[in-house]
C-alpha cells in the first residue's frame, strides 16, 4: 500500500495570520471520521501552499518562556504559571509558533517510507503532496497501526 | 623627548611590508567593525595573509612572544571554559541565583541589587559571558513571578558584569592579555584594581537605587512565588559540586599564589582544567572540549597574528611615537587619554582587538621613553604601570558603553529579544554611556589620587 491509499483528506487547515487563541478553538471543534471531534494537529496554508504546521507540542513550545530552555528551572515555577503564560501569548499568531519544516510524503510513498519517517522524527502525522506539492491529504500514525494490524491478523486468519 | 629623537633611536622603514602589514591590518579591523564577515573568519584569514605574504615567518607567529599567538592567553581562556563547562549541570549558578532572589525577600529592588553584586563577584572570578548566560534566565524567570519588566534586571547584570569583571587579572579578557603581555600577577591586579572597582561598584548600586527605587514595587502575594522557591533543588549533582568548588578553591588559591611560586595563570587553570576533568571520571570529555568557545579562542589566536605582524613592520611604533607627540611625553597626559580614548574605543569596538593592538603600543612608547631598560625593569617602571591599570580600567568599563560593548552587554539584549522584550541599541545606551562615563571618571580621579598625588 500507498500513502494516498491509507491517508485521510484533509477537511480544515489554518493560516499563518491566525491567532494561537482563534487556532486553538478550531482545534477544538474541527470534526475528524465519524463522531470525533478535536485535532490535535494542524496544518497551515499560506496562498495555498504548506506553509507549517502546528501540533498541541508547538503550541506547548510557545507557551514556555523562552528561558526556560536555556537551563534547567522547572522547580522553580508556581501554580498559576501555565495559565498566565498561556494568556500572554494567546494574540500570536499561528505564524510565529508553527513547525516551518515540515516533514511530508508524496502521494506514491511506500508506507514503510511513512513508518521509518515518523519514527526518526517522532511524528504523529505527516501531510501527503501531490506532484504540484499541494496538500492533499494526512497520514496519521494510527493510519499505519491499522495497516500492521491488518497484516497481521490477515496472516493469522490464512 | 621629542619625535625625531624617538624615531632615531630605533628606526624603521615604510617599505611594502610596511604597507601591507598595514592595509591587513586596517582591512581586518574594519571588516570587524562592519560585522560583514565573522570576526574569527576575518582574523583567521588576516593572519594567514600575515604568513602567506610573508611579513610573519610561521616560526614567528607560533612561537616568537613578541610577534606571535600569546600561549598564556589563549589556555588560560580554554581551562577556565573547561572548568566552567563542567560546573554548569552542577545547577550551581541556577542556586546563587535563587538564594540571591530570596535574600532578596522578594522585593525587586533588593533582588536587582543583590543579582548586580552577584553578577560582579562571579564575573570577577569567571568571565563574565558565563555569569550573564547562567544568571539572565533567573533574572527573567523571577521578573515574571513578580510581574515586573526584567529589561532594567538584565542591564544592570550586564553593567555590573563588565565593571566586576574589571578587579582581576581573570575577570575580563583585556585584563588577561594585558597580564600577560605586562607580565602582572593576580595580585597586582587585585591591589591596583580591586580598590578602585569596590568604590565604582558602591556608586554603581546608588546609581541603580536612584533610578529604579521608585518604579519597582510589587503586590506581596507575588512575593511568595521567591520565597516559596527551594533553591536546593536547583543541585543536580551535589557530588560534582563539590568536586568543582574543590578545584575553583585550588585555582583561585593558585590565582592568588602564582607570583609568588613563579607560575603563570594559565599554567593554575590548565591543573584546574586538568584536576577536574580527571575527578569527573568522564569517560567522554567531547561535549566539555566541544563547548569551549572555539571561535572566541580562534579569533584570538588570528588577531594575535594580525597585530604581531604590525608589531614587526614597525606601524605600532609609528603609532606610539605619535601618541607620545600628543602629550609631549607627559606620563599623567598619556595615561588619561590612553583610559578615555580606551574606554570610547571599546563602547564601539570590540575591546579585545583594541587591547591586543594597544599592549605592544605601550610597550614600544616605553622603550622610546626609557631606551635603556629591558624585560621587567622595562614593563613595571613604576611611571609605566599607571599606564597598563588606565587601559585595563578604560579598555573593560568602556564595553558598559553601548550595547555592542561586550558580549555580555550582547547575550543581555539577545536573551530580552528572544523572551519578547527588545532592548533598543538606544535604550541599553541611554543606561549604559551614562555609567560607562561615570564609572570612567571616577577612575580617572583614582588613577590621578592614588599615582599621582599619594603615589601608592
Amino acid at each position: 500500500m500507498k500513502a494516498k491509499d491509507v491517508m485521510e483528506p484533509i477537511t480544515e487547515t489554518l493560516s499563518p495570520e491566525t491567532t494561537l487563541k482563534e487556532a486553538v478553538n478550531r482545534m477544538k471543534v474541527a470534526r475528524r471520521g465519524e463522531g470525533w471531534t478535536g485535532v490535535k494537529g494542524m496544518i497551515v496554508l499560506d496562498d495555498g501552499k504548506l506553509a507549517g504546521i502546528v501540533s498541541i507540542k508547538d503550541i506547548l513550545r510557545a507557551i514556555i518562556p523562552s528561558y526556560m530552555r536555556l537551563t534547567e528551572l522547572g522547580e522553580f515555577t508556581w501554580d498559576g504559571m501555565l495559565e498566565e503564560m498561556t494568556k500572554k501569548v494567546a494574540g500570536k499568531k499561528v505564524g510565529e509558533v508553527m513547525t516551518r519544516d515540515v516533514i511530508t510524503v508524496s502521494e506514491d510513498a511506500p508506507l514503510m517510507e511513512c513508518a521509518d519517517l515518523m519514527v526518526k522524527h517522532s511524528l504523529q502525522r505527516l501531510p501527503v503532496l501531490d506532484k504540484d506539492k499541494r496538500v492533499v491529504g494526512m497520514v496519521y500514525i494510527r493510519d499505519l497501526y491499522q495497516a500492521i494490524v491488518q497484516a497481521l491478523l490477515d496472516k493469522e486468519g490464512e | 623627548m621629542t619625535n625625531e629623537a624617538a624615531a632615531a633611536t630605533q628606526p624603521f622603514v615604510m617599505n611594502a611590508s610596511f604597507w601591507t602589514a598595514t592595509v591587513i591590518f586596517l582591512l581586518a579591523y574594519a571588516l570587524i567593525v562592519s560585522e560583514k564577515v565573522h570576526k574569527t573568519v576575518v582574523a583567521l584569514f588576516g593572519a594567514a595573509l600575515m604568513l602567506v605574504l610573508k611579513i610573519l615567518e610561521q616560526k614567528e607567529a607560533f612561537h616568537v612572544e613578541e610577534f606571535g599567538v600569546d600561549w598564556n592567553v589563549i589556555f588560560l581562556l580554554i581551562s577556565m571554559m573547561v572548568i566552567i563547562n563542567l560546573m554548569k549541570p552542577t545547577g550551581f549558578f541556577e542556586y546563587i541565583a535563587i538564594k540571591s532572589a530570596k535574600l532578596g525577600k522578594g522585593e525587586p529592588m533588593r533582588i536587582m541589587t543583590i543579582f548586580a553584586l552577584v553578577t560582579a563577584v562571579l564575573s570577577a572570578l569567571l568571565d563574565n559571558v558565563t555569569t550573564v548566560l547562567l544568571l539572565a534566565p533567573v533574572t527573567l524567570l523571577i521578573a515574571d513571578a513578580l510581574e515586573v519588566d526584567p529589561v532594567p534586571f538584565l542591564i544592570a547584570e550586564a553593567l555590573a558584569s563588565n565593571i566586576g569583571g574589571t578587579a582581576t587579572l581573570i575577570g575580563d579578557p583585556p585584563n588577561i592579555m594585558i597580564a600577560s603581555k605586562a607580565k602582572l600577577d593576580f595580585i597586582s591586579f587585585i591591589y591596583n584594581l580591586t580598590p578602585a572597582i569596590i568604590v565604582i561598584m558602591a556608586a554603581f548600586l546608588f546609581v541603580l537605587k536612584l533610578i529604579f527605587g521608585k518604579r519597582l514595587r510589587v503586590k506581596p502575594e507575588l512575593r511568595q512565588r521567591i520565597l516559596e522557591m527551594d533553591e536546593r533543588e536547583a543541585i543536580k549533582d551535589p557530588l560534582m559540586l563539590k568536586k568543582s568548588l574543590f578545584v575553583l578553591a585550588i585555582v583561585i588559591t593558585g590565582f592568588v599564589l602564582h607570583g609568588m611560586l613563579g607560575y603563570e595563570p594559565a599554567t593554575v587553570a590548565l591543573f584546574g582544567a586538568g584536576l577536574l576533568l580527571l575527578l569527573s571520571g568522564t569517560h567522554e570529555p567531547h561535549h566539555v572540549l566541544a563547548e569551549v568557545e572555539w571561535p572566541t579562542i580562534f579569533f584570538f589566536m588570528g588577531l594575535f597574528i594580525i597585530i604581531g605582524g604590525v608589531v614587526k613592520v614597525g606601524l605600532i611604533k609609528w603609532m606610539s611615537i605619535e601618541v607620545l607627540a600628543l602629550t609631549h611625553g607627559n606620563m599623567f597626559a598619556t595615561s588619561m587619554l590612553i583610559m578615555w580614548f580606551s574606554a570610547f574605543a571599546s563602547a564601539f569596538v570590540d575591546n579585545i582587538p583594541y587591547v591586543a593592538t594597544m599592549n605592544p603600543l605601550i610597550i614600544d612608547m616605553a622603550n622610546q621613553i626609557w631606551p635603556h631598560l629591558q624585560g621587567i625593569k622595562l614593563l613595571h617602571n613604576p611611571e609605566l604601570m599607571p599606564l597598563w591599570w588606565s587601559l585595563a580600567l578604560g579598555a573593560c568599563l568602556g564595553g558598559n558603553g553601548t550595547a555592542i560593548g561586550a558580549s555580555a552587554n550582547v547575550i543581555v539584549v539577545g536573551l530580552a529579544e528572544r523572551a519578547g522584550r527588545k532592548i533598543t541599541f538606544i535604550r541599553f545606551m541611554a543606561y549604559g554611556m551614562p555609567v560607562m562615563i561615570l564609572t570612567v571618571l571616577l577612575s580617572t580621579v583614582y588613577v590621578w589620587l592614588r599615582y599621582y598625588v599619594l603615589k601608592i
